[in-house]
């Protein structure tokens, strides 16, 4: 691939809320500071040269940038598509109203932690669960795709049934997603309070998959408990069954991101994904785009991690699981280990099991 | 369309050219993209409402010979299917 066909753009460092798990708070890796409009604006002109089609504005919380339509007119003008990722609070009419009116945005996604105020604000903040649901109303009302994510952690794992119903049928949302808090950011400073203990986890995968069983297909992840529940399980029954190595186990392969798409921080520091914020490739509208992601020695060496052996770590010694495993995500074993080149020792589904879990 | 149709690519569509000279068509108004082979490339990059349909296979025949796509029928076809796809239209008479 000759460029990146997405970016994750963090285009603010401001939010109007302080969650207790937040990933993107308290890295020591990054510099809190906003760009300019221009600054931006000129960087989406480079994007609109390279054929880039998507940019997924992250934050802090992209709402709060009063200059919000002209940034995303930038990439309309460019010819790309966008999706935003919010906590809902300061989504007005206007702005969705715009939003609509460009043909461009995929969704919005909104954060929604709990089935009612008093879960979803234990971890976001008083008041930021009415702003979500506000949120998702407005979009809702001008026709914006919206795509909730529940992140899962201590004060909401025995919600979920609460939550699904509450999402799926009360509201009528077609689905939602899932994941977990992980030991980043601001939740480093937290874990105690908020990462899912072992049985916690084990409950949580028990009870997500229970749920996806009873609402097929609108209930997704690309990590936490129903991921690790869908993921163990397959591995344990190859282990069980003597099955040959899956396609992608026994290397670090997770994840394939670097080769497809990359991010840039709010202060406009272009690195290769926003779980990876201390490795800095360049600059925007300094160094170009197209020559970071077809020459960065960084970004080749992440691409190449996918050849590196689990067998090799001290870390697997002995691991029934490894043909079947893939590292999983470098970012967390980056903040968990202090090293990328290295499996996640959050999902290692040994650890989880010598720790007291079982698999339903 | 006809032969004698110039057809002219919709200025929207993002011609997305990777590594091995294949490349996507992406439509960003409606989100459709179509991956094409080096001859859909050679067309796209013909559909600029000057070149008539026969010009265009005539062009890309001289410049690809037996290539897989480069038959007439083929670059006929193919370019009718952008046209389904809102990828490529015809220019409206100028009074």
């Amino acid at each position: 691939m000759r460029t990146p066909r997405s970016l994750d753009v963090e285009i603010t460092s401001r939010c109007n809320l302080r969650c207790r798990y937040c990933y993107y708070f308290n890295n020591p890796a990054l510099v809190y500071r906003d760009l300019p409009t221009d600054e931006w604006l000129a960087f989406f002109d480079e994007l609109g040269s390279l054929g880039v089609m998507s940019v997924t504005l992250a934050g802090g919380e992209p709402f709060i940038r009063e200059d919000l339509p002209d940034l995303i007119d930038g990439i309309v003008r460019n010819r790309m598509r966008f999706s935003l990722l919010s906590n809902g609070g300061l989504i007005g009419d206007d702005i969705a109203a715009f939003l609509s009116r460009t043909g461009r945005c995929d969704y919005v996604q909104v954060s929604v932690d709990g089935s009612q105020a008093e879960v979803h604000d234990s971890c976001r903040g008083q008041g930021s669960f009415d702003g979500a649901l506000r949120g998702i109303g407005t979009l809702r009302r001008h026709r914006i795709s919206v795509a909730v994510r529940v992140t899962i952690h201590r004060n909401n794992v025995r919600d979920l049934e609460n939550i699904a119903h509450f999402l799926l049928d009360e509201l009528g949302l077609p689905d939602f997603g899932t994941n977990s808090a992980g030991y980043m950011g601001t939740c480093r400073g937290n874990a105690d309070d908020v990462l899912l203990t072992i049985a916690e986890r084990q409950e949580g995968m028990a009870t997500l998959l229970r749920l996806a069983a009873k609402y097929p297909g609108r209930i997704s992840s690309n990590a936490g408990p129903l991921t690790d529940g869908r993921m163990w399980g397959r591995m344990e029954e190859a282990r069980a069954q003597g099955r040959p190595a899956l396609p992608n186990g026994g290397r670090l392969t997770a994840c394939g991101c670097p080769s497809h798409k990359i991010s840039v921080r709010a202060d406009g520091v272009i690195v290769p994904c926003n779980m990876l914020g201390h490795l800095a490739l360049g600059r925007i509208n300094r160094d170009s785009l197209g020559d970071i992601w077809r020459n960065s020695p960084i970004l080749a060496r992440l691409r190449s991690r996918s050849a590196i052996p689990l067998a090799g770590f001290d870390f697997c010694a002995g691991c029934s699981y490894i043909p079947y495993c893939t590292g999983n995500c470098p970012g967390l074993a980056y903040t968990l280990t202090g090293l990328v080149d290295h499996p996640s020792p959050d999902a290692c589904l040994r650890r989880f099991l010598e720790g007291g879990g079982a698999l339903a | 369309m006809n032969l004698s149709d110039k057809p002219i690519a919709n200025p929207v569509v993002v011609l997305r050219e990777e590594f091995d000279d294949w490349a996507v068509l992406f439509n960003p108004d409606t989100a459709a993209a179509a991956g094409t082979n080096p001859v859909g490339v050679a067309v796209w990059k013909l559909l600029d409402g000057r070149h008539c349909i026969s010009e265009i296979v005539s062009k890309i025949q001289n410049g690809f010979e037996d290539a897989p796509g480069a038959s007439g029928e083929e670059i006929v076809a193919f370019i009718d299917k952008l046209a389904e796809n809102g990828f490529v239209g015809l220019e409206l008479e100028r009074k």
